[in-house]
């Protein structure tokens, strides 16, 4: 599935200013701890996170994701969305819980499946 | 220049997550028993019982330096330290405009109690004290070193409430002073692994004792200064004029 296929249907508003977003999504992953992400995350899938500091976007491109959604209306630092727009890395921002949003990205069918084969 | 063993995070019985024998009279008490040289009281988000501290140590002959372990927005502890009671009074007023307002549960968290310099009990704290305030990490520092205090990240190898494992990295824009060790890793002193991660930023070790065994034999600082105070910390730190602060020192005096 493209990403601006799951940013319509989920209706997750972009903080960043990206126009293009065909990229493919790889599946996701969701934690509120970094150093956690930067060893499981892979590259293109979507990352659900309610930390909204400057690093997200650095973890994010390090790793090569399709897009960060910040869930639960965290607040997104301006140098997160500045980073995350140098980086190529799209940032999402939602008043769903992460539970929420992780549920509905599976219902959409964005699942670690593919990986697992 | 004198040289002296310094712990620097410790908790006294207003943390709920200490024992009731950490009155700060208690702690100011074994310092001068085992050549502890200068403290700071650290609870979590609260400073109910650094004045009962400060006439300890007066008392005892030991220098006491206002503290306190926040919890910032990114849910990682730092300690911050200032010279005077008045500046931690007006830090004290930042931290209760920017907490949650939620009523402890003693009996779920653990008691929270201010005593005098007697152990004479004084209040219980109703607030919750744990729990992360709404100033971010950046927020923190800044505003610590706007009323003229240093701060560090606190025990950065931990895997929980640690600013590393929250944010996976430190970097050059987070004008923080130090890092901390904990007790569990101070092997890092010399491997310097996270060193990179943290923005070579300098070490420090503390007890970070939440019972008195721990903090008699937990991991201290020794302090190389003219004065303890932080601005003399803060070179120390950065091993300016002859000053010096060498984590991993522990008390020999056998009482």
């Amino acid at each position: 599935m493209k990403l601006n296929e799951v940013v319509t249907k989920l209706k997750l508003q972009q903080v960043t200013s990206f126009a293009k977003l065909d990229m493919v999504v790889q599946g996701g992953y969701v934690s509120d701890l970094l150093s956690n992400v930067m060893g499981q995350a892979k590259p293109g899938m979507i990352w659900v996170t309610m930390q909204g500091h400057h690093n997200i976007a650095a973890v994010g491109s390090l790793i090569g994701l399709a897009a960060i959604i910040v869930a639960g209306d965290a607040k997104v630092e301006q140098d997160a969305i500045e980073k995350g727009n140098d980086n190529d890395l799209p940032i999402f921002v939602t008043a769903l819980s992460s539970y929420d949003i992780v549920g509905a990205l599976n219902k959409l069918g964005v699942t670690n499946e593919q990986e697992k084969k | 220049m004198k040289e002296l063993l310094a712990d620097f995070h410790i908790h006294s019985l207003l943390s709920p997550c200490a024992e009731v024998e950490m009155t700060p009279h208690h702690i100011i008490l074994r310092a001068a028993q085992y050549g502890i040289g200068a403290v700071a009281i650290t609870d979590h988000n609260a400073s109910g019982n650094i004045p009962a501290a400060l006439e300890a140590g007066a008392q005892y002959g030991i220098v006491v330096l206002p503290g306190m372990e926040v919890e910032c927005a990114e849910e990682a502890h730092i300690v911050v330290l200032f010279d005077t009671m008045e500046q931690m009074d007006a830090w004290q007023q930042i931290i209760d405009a920017s907490r949650s307002g939620l009523k402890n549960v003693p009996e779920k968290f653990g008691g929270q109690f201010v005593v005098d310099a007697e152990d004479n009990f004084i209040r219980e704290e109703e607030k919750m004290l744990l729990g992360s305030c709404r100033l971010t990490a950046a927020e923190v520092v800044d505003k610590c070193h706007a009323l003229g205090g240093i701060c560090w990240a606190a025990h950065i190898d931990k895997r929980a409430y640690s600013l590393l494992t929250q944010l996976g990295f430190i970097g050059s824009s987070l004008q923080i002073d130090g890092a901390e060790i904990s007790r569990n890793s101070l092997a890092e002193l010399s491997d310097k692994k996270l060193k990179p991660l943290v923005d070579n930023k300098p070490y420090l070790t503390n007890s970070d004792a939440h019972m008195i065994d721990d903090f008699i034999h937990g991991p201290k600082n020794l302090l190389r200064v003219e004065q303890v105070n932080t601005t003399e910390i803060k070179k120390a730190l950065q091993n300016i004029g002859g000053r010096s602060l060498q984590p991993g020192a522990f008390v020999t005096e056998k009482v």
